[in-house]
């Protein structure tokens, strides 16, 4: 053998030389703390530490290249190092992704050399649930053996996990569940949903309206009495049977509990098909596509305008809230469905959210009445708000339906009010 | 600082999904790992409780690393550079993932490793690997004594290239650290036929070492050419250390510590020389020496050892700082799931911490993975401290049929063998109940 051979050979060989304890020092590693705020549910601090020599090997932190990082240094990369590290990090509460916020830079020293410190919080939306799912994709595309060590604390419970390039994801229990807690968040939710839903509010009112009034034919103009119309009045049928129109006028009601017991029939309906929906579709029994769902609101709030008008319905008011009561729950449920709620918390979530819109909706009703009850008798009740406000809710129904079933937009119609 | 943490981390903790204990679970094993996940976290994260602070100003010095004044750092920059300008070329990517295994080895900074796998990664994905690529992969498994999984890529390697050297010293070398003596001595075989008769005899040479044949190993490497001052001096520095070694076994510690010295002359603060050369001389009741030994090195855990070990041999005030700082350095690792160090980990418990049911425990650990005669020696003195000889049955075994034969050693056989039979101990040491 040559001796140039020989050492090509060699120089080749001395590769695999050293066969122990090659590892003489721990491999990259980062600390992850994440602590819950006992005062804000929607926020987690964050403390991360990244070894300084990482850094360096991913961004540059040694400006001068003289093999000393300086705190100087660090400070003046701050901007990148938090760039880096927080676009590979991802903390999320029950399927939504929380906004990382930095909020300080510090050093800390551990067993292998100084750590870059960042200071962190994570902001999550509305409520942080029991599980927190943390995906950690630092140093994945640059060493295969860096870990991340990841700590939750919340009070004095705590959760941990080692991630890493080829295991990114852990989901956390964060504290006990809380099932109470997020029982009464999904409670507020369903009750803002119903106070912000103008349609499902109009859609009410509309139905409550005469309830403090009774509808009473009008002495014939002639002799146009027909059988027909007192059977169609006492059944509450259609109307159009008549072969010649009566006359009708709005009377107020001369007894309180009456109208009441009109307005309990009207709302127990609707929540009792509502709720049917609302279950069905969040349990995943039902689906229909959300451009049929909300025309078919938008349709609704235009019956029961209309009815109000050209009534077609007086004693079974109650019929139209159970029918429509049905896609009206269609529609609350898909502002669950946003939420991606975990299986656990499905109980509490839909049962909270149903309570909620209850609520909402009691509390409209507790409002309207008494009002609705003092101001039957005046011209105010039975025509502006009655005739000529169900002539509004018709012509902005209207324009939802337009809006929501061709999927277009009237020009200026959303700036006078949202749908 | 809190007791050194031993457990491993449970399956539910690599995988990450563990937890707090607050589960249905539907039988006790899953409660127990969950729980236990629970008991490591928190252990684990109070002794990980360092406090962040602010520097007192901007010129504060924080961390070395690599300079640019360093040829090696220039070089591996260079083939970055060159890397990222043809991603796509593997022999740019293997080029750069070996200079990153030299630097990494060298100066003992692990972190190199992972950077060279990340850099080889694209052509692992490759439904064929390139040969090059496999072999730079299964060299860094076995750097991170994966040896299991680089053996099976050697041997992929050498189906398709049966004359590659690397693949077969690497191999042999795996051989020889787990034991497996056949394997080695094929190894060392191919190697003679694929390289030179140099590597083969010192491949041999290495083997016979180990198989109660160090006189003749010790004169084979003493007569094989010397390869000439154009060979690496990686090789040479190598071949020294190996007679050291060779010759500490034999019982002559005054050749050993020349063969040490050499070899250190040849590849200064080499951190494996460092580390090995250190145990001999804590052996050979040289603490002061070892502790200037590796003085410059402890931010090295093979070094730090050393250093701390022998600082309690010498009962120096400044061992309680270090031994905690110790078990910090051993308590990250587990925390990470690494379990590379058992075998330094076991002896440390035994002669410094005094804890011999937990060196025991890591011991056989160790054994499952790695079977070299600092290996066997470890295990039996946790044996004999645990009063369990029965406990070292396989490893008597092991050395009863590999024929072993080491000064360090043999005396903990004889001891063991002396010990009273296998049911004895557990009345031997039990103390006398109370009398009437």
């Amino acid at each position: 053998m040559s001796i140039r051979r020989l050492l090509i050979a060699l120089c080749a060989l001395a590769l695999g030389l050293t066969p122990l304890s090659a590892l003489a020092h721990k491999e990259s590693d980062a600390y992850l703390t994440l602590r819950t705020d006992a005062t804000n549910d929607h926020v987690m601090h964050g403390q991360w530490d990244i070894a300084l020599r990482d850094l360096d090997f991913a961004i540059g932190i040694d400006a001068n290249h003289d093999g000393a990082i300086t705190w100087g240094e660090v400070q003046t990369q701050r901007k990148a190092i938090e760039d880096y590290a927080l676009s590979r990090l991802e903390v999320k509460g029950d399927g939504l992704t929380c906004a990382m916020q930095p909020s300080g830079q510090k050093v800390d020293e551990h067993t292998d050399g100084a750590y870059a410190v960042i200071l962190f919080d994570a902001v999550c939306d509305k409520n942080i649930p029991s599980k927190v799912t943390v995906v950690y994709r630092l140093m994945y595309d640059l060493d295969p053996y860096h870990r991340g060590i990841i700590t939750l604390r919340s009070g004095d419970k705590i959760a941990g996990a080692v991630l890493g390039p080829s295991n990114p994801v852990a989901s956390l229990d964060l504290r006990e569940p809380d099932r109470w807690g997020e029982f009464k968040s999904f409670v507020t939710d369903g009750i803002w949903h119903i106070w912000t839903g103008v349609d499902h509010i109009l859609f009410l009112l509309s139905l409550l309206l005469p309830a403090v009034l009774i509808r009473r034919r009008l002495p014939p103009h002639g002799n146009g009495w027909r059988v027909g119309a007192a059977l169609a009045e006492s059944s509450g049928a259609l109307m159009a049977v008549a072969t010649q129109h009566p006359r009708y006028g709005w009377e107020p009601t001369s007894r309180f509990w009456p109208a009441c017991l009109d307005v309990i029939k009207i709302v127990s309906a609707f929540s009792l098909s509502h709720s049917v929906t609302l279950s069905l579709a969040v349990l995943g029994f039902v689906h229909l596509p959300s451009r049929l769902v909300e025309s078919g609101i938008a349709l609704s709030v235009m019956v029961a305008a209309l009815n109000n008008v050209y009534p077609l319905v007086h004693k079974r008011v109650w019929l139209i809230a159970f029918a429509f009561g049905f896609i009206h729950g269609l529609g609350f449920a898909s502002a669950l469905a946003g939420l991606q709620l975990p299986a656990g918390a499905m109980a509490a979530s839909l049962g909270g959210f149903s309570v909620g819109v209850e609520i909402g909706q009691e509390a409209i009703v507790l409002a309207f009445l008494p009002l609705a009850y003092l101001l039957r008798k005046t011209w105010f009740y039975q025509v502006v708000l009655l005739r000529w406000g169900s002539f509004l809710i018709i012509a902005l129904a209207t324009g939802w339906l337009v809006q929501r079933a061709f999927d277009i937009l009237i020009p200026g119609f959303s700036a006078i009010i949202p749908s | 600082m809190g007791r050194l943490q031993l457990h491993r981390m449970s399956p539910d903790e690599r995988r990450g999904d563990s937890g707090v204990a607050h589960r249905n679970g539907c039988c006790g094993a899953l409660r127990f790992f969950v729980a236990l996940a629970l008991f490591l976290t928190a252990s684990v994260v109070q002794a990980d409780q360092t406090t962040p602070y602010t520097p007192a100003n901007a010129s504060v010095v924080l961390q070395l690393v690599p300079p640019t004044t360093d040829p090696r750092v220039r070089r591996f920059n260079q083939l970055r550079n060159d890397f990222r300008q043809h991603p796509t070329d593997m022999s740019k990517a293997v080029a750069l993932a070996l200079a990153y295994i030299d630097y990494g080895r060298s100066t003992g900074d692990s972190r190199f490793l992972g950077r060279a796998m990340a850099v080889i990664e694209p052509g692992m994905e490759q439904p064929e690997p390139p040969i090059p690529v496999l072999l730079v992969h299964a060299t860094i498994q076995q750097s991170r004594h994966s040896f299991h999984a680089s053996r099976e890529e050697l041997m992929q390697v050498l189906k398709r290239d049966p004359g590659n050297a690397q693949a077969w010293l690497t191999l042999a070398t795996i051989g020889m650290v787990q034991g497996d003596d056949a394997l080695a001595n094929d190894a060392c075989v191919h190697l003679a036929n694929a390289s030179s008769d140099f590597m083969g005899i010192v491949c041999t040479a290495s083997l016979r070492s180990l198989t109660g044949h160090a006189p003749q190993a010790y004169a084979l490497m003493s007569m094989v050419e010397d390869p000439g001052p154009k060979a690496p001096v990686a090789i040479r520095a190598w071949v020294e250390g190996l007679m050291a070694d060779t010759a500490a076994r034999m019982g002559k510690p005054d050749a050993a510590d020349a063969h040490f010295k050499t070899a250190l002359q040849m590849t200064p603060g080499d951190n494996f020389l460092l580390a090995d050369y250190g145990e001999f001389l804590l052996d050979q009741g040289r603490p002061r020496d070892a502790i200037n030994l590796v003085s410059g090195d402890i931010q090295s855990d093979t070094s730090f050892l050393v250093w701390v070990s022998a600082e309690n041999a010498l009962g120096l005030p400044r061992t309680r700082i270090d031994v905690a700082e110790m078990n910090a350095r051993f308590q990250s690792m587990a925390q990470r799931g690494d379990h590379v160090f058992m075998r330094e980990q076991s002896s440390y418990m035994l002669h410094v911490l005094h804890d011999p049911k937990a060196a025991l425990d890591l011991a056989q650990q160790d054994w499952k993975v790695q079977r070299s005669p600092k290996d066997v020696r470890v295990y039996l003195e946790a044996a004999l401290a645990t009063h369990d000889p029965s406990a070292a049955t396989p490893v008597l075994d092991f050395v009863a049929r590999t024929h072993l034969d080491d000064v360090t050693i043999n005396p903990l056989i004889a001891q063991l063998q002396e010990a009273p039979s296998i049911a004895a101990p557990v009345a031997t040491s039990k103390p006398k109940g109370n009398g009437p």
